[in-house]
């Protein structure tokens, strides 16, 4: 009996002294981060904004390490990401490509935040832009946490306006405004009977069937709408841009060289060559500025918006702490405030968007076109882009399919309802 | 005792080779995960798997901790006696099943045909049937739908495969099915090895049964041959007896006589003591009669009181027959003769045996009482009875016995069978009279 106890005790202390070891011992989180930025623009420093973020983070947090794994590029982060899964190293909380997001949610490898979320009295959705939170969500449940975004604006050359005496459009501009500026434009000015400056570049029919309400899919991707009326309208106003330049391809020489009035240009591309020391760099022969896309005849949503996603993993060990990082991430106001500084995207935060600071930074010079409160207003109009598995070949289908449309290569008679038959053909693998 | 041990060695055959197809799988798994992330290619793998494995270690220190552990409660199922430790210890076994199956991606369900082996090993018949039948189906749904049950992503054995070249992944494919088919293959050998040894042992049983039949048979045969080779013994030892005794001492009465007739008229006193000699022969022959007499008499009654040699031959039967037999003696005459003695015993050791022989009695109650006139024996058993009593040779003898003592005897069914005697007591026999009783 003295035995039993003897030894009852010493387990006890044992376990104890186990437990006391586990929680004494230094946690350690890991996070997954590409060098550089999801938006395909230089960038000084690539982790400026994370460090910043761990520091705060561990400060607050005493006993907790928070460690990355630097210079991985953007183009190997997903196989790195993978590698990482396979062999049950993967971070805690990591950066989700768009492509991945679907992958990593439906494999059950992402941790299901709505439990998190409904627990956490200090988190609420309703800060974010529906369309940012929404997209790291699958089947009506989150899986990830938005931590910056961005759109698509339209880059307009205001000397070749300006020459042209054509006054700066509104933001609340329309295809019809578009085609007329360009008709205005597109014209031979050194007189060698071919034209050499042109109204718009690269406006892809992408963009234009989302400025027209077009919605090209289900969401689940098993049934595409290319028959759409609006897509009809949308081709029917591409072939007419495309017919103002009089059979003239447009280049890109064209466009730097300032011949060009209009281009899309992510805001990414704007925050970083619109400051110094890019905007010498590049396009510093003529003064541009940036406006919302125009809408289609029909109104849709002004962009697609694109968002980095931030997830942590279902197998984490540390819960709680994962969930907090990621709150500091993606939700802590001065990361996003972080973000509106330092980074070329937007914070996916409303209220750091209409800040004083965000009025501060937006600002570049005084005759900027576009203020936080445009930013705003476009991040709520703004849709997201899809993210089932089989839209990029379905897409890349499309895009060649189209594009012979409005070159007028195939008639438009009946083209759409082939194409959408095709394209339906192939989402069903 | 052969063909047993041949199905523990195809047991462990079977084992033995499940856990080498499970390391081998196990290991083909965790290799080709870690060529997976060598190569590359590992988000492709992920695309093609659609769920994310478990890492390498844990895969390898899994699977080997939970087939040791399997082998392990199988053993000890096959091994224990109390059914119902041996219900927990199949459920522990199913379940660790589940668990290997799960670490395995459900690539390999060999593991569920060991589990039915070794239920099939302790199924023991009678109406134990429905429980083999639903556990069958347990594990034939735990087999198919185990996905359903855990409801976790499982990366299929082909996604692994498809990492390889296609030729390597069909001769990769055509392997694992061979193991798959092996495995059949030995598990059917071995069901038919199980069922043989069950069928040779109920075989061997049944030989073992008719051999000692006959034997009983041989030993009933000899016993009949013992006694009429005793009776034969008997027989001559009496007409031995006859002829050394009687036969002497009337040979030489006669020739005595004859000697007396010739010398009756010659001379009567020679004559006269010759035939007191003759008398004396006669007394003699009487004495040798009476001698041998005795030798056919119970040793117990020889040995022991009466009461004692009546209770030890009533302890014997009872100690042989399993019968109960009981003693109820309310009055005792001390001065019974030597033939009434040798009566009591025999109607008693005859009723008691009848009890037994025909009534099939468990139970016998003997009273005996009476008064200086007269002795009553009243023998009642809680045999079967007979309603319709026919009087065997037994009873007739018991009849006879008692008639030369001037007693009666009275017999009925009741609730059993009750035998009444009665010996008159005052009666003076002589000598002579005594020695016809015999």
């Amino acid at each position: 009996m003295r035995k039993k106890f003897f030894v009852g005790i010493c387990a006890a202390c044992l376990i104890v002294l186990v437990a006391a070891y586990q929680m004494s011992r230094p946690v350690t989180l890991t996070i997954g981060i590409f060098a550089g930025n999801n938006w395909d623009v230089p960038q000084g420093e690539p982790y400026a904004i994370i460090d910043e973020v761990i520091k705060n983070f561990e400060a607050e947090n005493p006993g907790v390490h928070v460690r990355y794994v630097s210079g991985i590029k953007k183009e190997d982060y997903s196989e790195w990401l993978a590698e990482q899964f396979v062999a049950g190293d993967e971070p805690d909380v990591f950066f989700l490509p768009a492509d991945d997001f679907n992958l990593y949610a439906a494999a059950d490898a992402l941790m299901n935040l709505d439990d998190l979320i409904a627990r956490d009295e200090n988190f609420s959705a309703d800060v974010y832009y529906p369309a940012a939170f929404n997209f790291g969500r699958r089947e009506n449940t989150s899986y990830a946490l938005p931590c910056e975004s961005t759109l698509t604006f339209m880059f307009v050359n205001k000397t070749l306006l300006a020459k042209e005496g054509i006054a700066l459009p509104k933001n609340d501009w329309t295809w019809r405004d578009l085609l007329d500026i360009c008709r205005k434009v597109t014209r031979d000015t050194d007189g060698d009977g071919v034209p050499d400056q042109f109204g718009c570049y690269d406006y892809s029919w992408q963009q234009a069937a989302v400025a027209n309400g077009v919605k090209l899919f289900r969401d689940d991707g098993r049934t595409s709408y290319f028959a759409d009326e609006r897509m009809e309208e949308t081709v029917k106003f591409l072939m007419e841009l495309r017919a103002v330049n009089g059979g003239h391809e447009v280049s890109p020489k064209d466009f730097d060289v300032g011949h060009v009035a209009f281009r899309p240009f992510t805001f990414a591309e704007y925050r970083t060559y619109k400051p110094y020391p890019w905007r010498i760099k590049k396009y510093s022969s003529f003064e541009w500025d940036c406006i919302k896309m125009p809408a289609g005849f029909s109104g849709g949503h002004f962009s697609v918006m694109n968002t980095l996603l931030v997830g942590m993993s279902s197998r984490t060990r540390h819960r709680d702490l994962a969930w907090a990082l990621l709150k500091k991430i993606c939700y802590d106001r001065a990361t996003q405030q972080l973000i509106l500084e330092k980074s070329q995207a937007l914070p996916v935060r409303r209220d750091v968007i209409l800040s004083a600071e965000a009025r501060e930074i937006f600002s570049w010079d005084s005759s900027s076109a576009v203020t936080p409160a445009d930013i705003s207003d476009a991040m709520d109009e703004a849709g997201m882009p899809f993210k089932f598995k089989s839209y990029n070949a379905a897409m890349l289908y499309a895009d060649a399919e189209l594009n012979q449309i409005i070159e007028g290569v195939v008639p438009l008679t009946n083209a759409l309802n082939k194409l959408q038959t095709e394209v339906n053909a192939r989402l069903q693998y | 005792m052969q063909e047993l041990l041949t199905v523990k060695r195809m047991h462990r055959l079977l084992y033995v080779y499940n856990g080498f197809v499970i390391f081998i799988l196990m290991a083909f798994m965790c290799l080709t995960q870690d060529r997976i992330n060598l190569a590359m290619t590992a988000r492709a793998f992920l695309e093609q798997a659609g769920a994310i494995p478990t890492p390498s270690p844990v895969i390898f220190c899994t699977t080997i901790a939970a087939f040791a552990v399997f082998v392990l409660i199988s053993h000890f199922y096959r091994a224990e006696k109390k059914t119902h430790v041996r219900y927990v210890l199949f459920a522990a076994e199913i379940v660790v099943c589940m668990l290997l199956m799960r670490i395995l991606n459900l690539s390999y369900d060999g593991v569920v045909l060991l589990v039915v082996a070794d239920l099939m090993y302790r199924y023991e018949g009678h109406h134990r049937e429905y429980i083999l039948l639903a556990a069958m189906i347990c594990l034939y749904f735990m087999a198919n739908y185990n996905l359903a049950i855990t409801r976790t992503k499982i990366i299929s054995f082909e996604a692994y495969a498809s990492y390889y070249s296609v030729d390597a992944k069909a001769v990769i494919l055509a392997i694992k099915n061979t193991f798959d088919s092996i495995n059949v293959v030995f598990f059917v050998f071995y069901l038919i090895m199980l069922v043989k040894s069950k069928h040779e042992e109920n075989e061997r049983i049944r030989l073992l049964n008719e051999r000692l039949e006959e034997a009983n048979q041989r030993l009933r045969a000899y016993a009949i041959e013992v006694e009429q080779m005793a009776e034969t013994r008997e027989r001559n030892r009496l007409a031995r007896e006859i002829h050394d005794t009687l036969g002497h001492a009337l040979t030489g009465i006669a020739a005595g006589l004859d000697a007396c007739l010739m010398t009756l008229e010659v001379a009567p006193d020679i004559t006269k003591r010759q035939l007191n000699k003759i008398r004396d022969a006669a007394i003699k022959g009487i004495t040798d009669v009476r001698r041998s007499v005795k030798k056919l008499r119970p040793d117990d009654l020889e040995r022991l009181p009466f009461q004692e040699a009546l209770k030890e031959m009533t302890r014997n039967y009872s100690e042989s027959s399993g019968m109960e037999i009981t003693f109820d003696i309310f009055s005792w005459s001390e001065h019974l003769r030597q033939d009434q003695e040798d009566v009591i015993y025999r109607v008693l050791q005859e009723s008691i045996t009848n009890a037994k022989r025909h009534g099939h009695a468990t139970r016998v109650k003997i009273t005996i009482g009476g008064n200086e006139n007269y002795l009553l024996i009243v023998i009642a058993d809680n045999g079967r009875g007979c309603d319709d009593v026919k009087a065997g040779f037994g009873l007739k003898h018991m009849r006879e016995r008692l008639e030369l003592l001037h007693g009666t005897i009275h017999y009925w069914s009741d609730e059993g069978f009750i035998v009444e005697a009665m010996i008159p007591l005052n009666r003076e026999v002589d000598n002579d009279k005594d020695f016809d009783s015999r």
